[in-house]
């Protein structure tokens, strides 16, 4: 089906089943806010919408970075690990209770970069050595975790840069600095993933990559590429992180992969590549964010979030194969 | 060592193959040449590491690794991957240690029973649902650590009276722990059960090729399903073992082993697209992923290196034993 679609047929025709199957996730955002805000009147407060909002910040940028990814059919699993990583380096270049150091937004940008060579490093392992990406991913993010235990030295750096601070704490039109960076790079994924070669061949690739290939496409720069991209959004996300914190730790990242994998994959994004987008990923951040909130308002211990998240991959990803079952005989 | 390449399609003989490509025949000794090169670069570093004391630690370490890496690799063989074995390994610890006071020797066949049928659903949902196995299993990893921390209230599980399963401590003949006896009998288990019935080559034919295993009238579903399984209790048994080291039962206790396994996995050259390897490459595997672990500070290397060789092996392990031949998009 994907196939046809991205060699043959014209953008007006896919239009009309894609548009009924887009709608979906909004309307469950829709519905479940409504559900949450009739059972508890702590929910529906403008503060905790505050919250709510502010709290997907992280989620959303990260899930920016994993939804390149999904697109391409691909998987990315060393979110932790390069959020680690960066957090670490930041904290270590910003003003810190550890070194002299005070670079201020060079030290942001980086840890940036530094998210782009293991996001590279993954893209590497993957179009050279062809190792399949959730390995190669799985082993970055071991990487990752290392190098930044590494820096983390069992002393934690605590950061005092006023700039790096205030993105958590101030507010503009009443949403954290954060909230606004998000928000940016929810609009710079869009862009990229609408007007540029980079985003336009994601989605090619997770839809047909053989037919690209043979059309004359130098494909690997472009996976490559990709990881790459995905790699500086896991570094900001993991600056974010340690504006939040005020301190670099390890664990910065910590379920954020598993996390931003099931905001892609229930805002619509298939894992089989070819279909969703940054927009769809960014009502998948909100329907996980209200879902995890409004589960905690209603009384359930926030230890079943990590449950909820995992039950709701399986029932998002299942109900996504359905329509293709005869076709995908084979399942890995 | 036996099985270097156990099931290859019959045909071998009639194409003209050159045989294994030297790449195929250096990493079929793989993991034996690393566990020598391994034991030999230790005891050049530290004269001490031969010696009866450190050699049944490392086994003692050894051993919850073994079991789990043994279970996986079945999953590995059908063309899987389980990532929740960790966190399942970990919810049974809790498991064991709440049940434990009430069911005393009871307890550790039947931890081991749930733990075989929380794997056998998770089989299920990837057979029936169509979900790939490692989106299955990486939701099933955050489900069950969710369960493990609501049932453990988020805290440590302290068994006060061990006695149930105070014998995997012993020492067989006085030198060999006990449970590195039973890890190396489970692995043999598992190969001679495989071997004896027509379970080894349908789990290879699953491997190689599922739409022929099928045509050829395979069960695959059930395959797959029993592959999960035994890996559900495998986990369950490393819990068991855990346990009985740590006198009490944890949220995350075993979370940091998933590495680990899969690199033991991996390293032991049973290939990550399926069909070729065994869980005697694995019992390899496990060995010098426990040498690398107890031989880093040994050499005088900071432990924090041990995170960065997993994910090195992992990647190179899994380059090196791919079968290219029969992927031709890798994802």
């Amino acid at each position: 089906m994907t196939a046809e679609e991205v060699v043959t047929a014209p953008r007006r025709q896919s239009r009309r089943g894609a548009s009924f199957r887009d709608a979906g996730p909004p309307v469950a955002l829709i519905v479940i806010f409504g559900i949450f805000a009739a059972l508890s009147p702590q929910f529906r407060s403008i503060d905790n919408v505050q919250n709510i909002v502010d709290a997907a910040a992280v989620l959303a940028v990260v899930t920016c970075g994993i939804t390149f990814v999904l697109m391409m059919g691909s998987i990315d699993l060393s979110a932790a690990g390069v959020m680690g990583a960066s957090a670490l380096t930041v904290s270590l270049l910003v003003a810190n209770n550890r070194n002299d150091n005070d670079f201020g937004l060079l030290g942001i940008l980086v840890a940036v970069l530094l998210g782009c060579a293991f996001g590279c490093l993954s893209g590497l392992a993957l179009v050279l050595l062809k190792v399949p990406s959730f390995m190669a991913t799985l082993g970055v993010s071991a990487i990752g975790l290392g190098v930044a235990t590494l820096m983390f030295a069992g002393v934690q750096p605590n950061i005092s840069d006023a700039m790096l601070e205030s993105w958590a704490i101030e507010r503009f039109l009443g949403f954290a600095y954060l909230t606004w960076i998000a928000a940016a790079c929810i609009l710079v994924g869009w862009l990229i993933q609408r007007y540029t070669r980079l985003g336009r061949y994601a989605y090619a690739i997770g839809g047909a990559e053989e037919v690209l290939t043979l059309s004359g496409v130098r494909v690997k720069p472009y996976k490559i590429a990709v990881f790459t991209l995905a790699g500086a959004f896991y570094g900001l996300g993991g600056v974010m992180v340690t504006s939040q914190l005020g301190a670099g730790l390890v664990q910065a990242g910590d379920g954020y992969d598993f996390s931003a994998i099931t905001a892609a994959v229930v805002g619509g994004t298939l894992l089989t590549g070819g279909r969703g987008g940054i927009l769809h990923s960014a009502v998948g951040v909100l329907l996980v964010m209200v879902l995890t909130n409004g589960l905690v308002q209603v009384g359930v211990s926030p230890y079943w979030q990590g449950g909820v998240e995992g039950l709701i991959v399986v029932a998002a990803v299942a109900a996504a194969v359905i329509p293709q079952r005869r076709r995908n005989q084979v399942v890995k | 060592m036996s099985t270097p390449v156990a099931v290859r399609p019959a045909t071998e003989p009639a194409t003209v193959k050159s045989g294994p490509r030297p790449v195929e025949r250096l990493t079929g000794f793989m993991p034996l040449i690393a566990l020598v090169a391994l034991v030999a670069a230790l005891t050049i570093a530290d004269p001490d590491f031969l010696t009866q004391r450190s050699l049944t630690a490392a086994a003692r370490t050894a051993a919850p690794l073994i079991v789990l890496a043994a279970g996986a690799t079945l999953v590995v063989l059908c063309g899987g991957i389980d990532l929740s074995i960790a966190a399942l390994a970990s919810l049974s610890t809790v498991l064991l240690a709440l049940w434990l006071p009430d069911l005393g020797g009871l307890a550790t066949p039947v931890v081991i029973v749930v733990a075989a049928a929380i794997g056998a659903v998770q089989g299920t949902a990837h057979v029936l649902l169509r979900i790939p196995s490692f989106i299955v299993t990486l939701g099933g990893l955050s489900i069950l650590s969710a369960v493990a921390l609501v049932v453990s209230g988020a805290g440590t599980v302290r068994v006060v009276d061990d006695s149930p399963v105070k014998w995997l401590d012993l020492y067989v003949a006085g030198y060999v722990p006990m449970s590195f006896a039973v890890a190396v009998i489970v692995v043999a288990l598992i190969a001679v059960v495989l071997k004896v019935t027509p379970l080894q080559s349908w789990i290879s034919a699953t491997g190689y090729s599922e739409s022929a295993a099928r045509l050829a009238g395979t069960p695959v579903d059930l395959v797959k399903i029993g592959a999960f399984c035994v890996s559900g209790a495998c986990a369950g048994l490393a819990a068991v073992m855990l346990v009985s080291r740590q006198f009490s039962g944890g949220p995350t206790m075993a979370d940091n082993l998933l590495l680990p396994a899969v690199a033991a996995i991996v390293v032991g050259g049973t290939a990550i697209t399926g069909g070729h390897g065994s869980v005697w490459r694995s019992l390899a595997g496990a060995l010098v992923v426990t040498l690398l672990r107890v031989g880093l500070p040994i050499v005088g290397v900071p432990s924090a290196y041990e995170q960065i060789l997993y994910g090195a092996i992992i990647v190179v392990a899994v380059a090196l034993t791919l079968d290219r031949s029969r992927v031709s998009i890798i994802k």
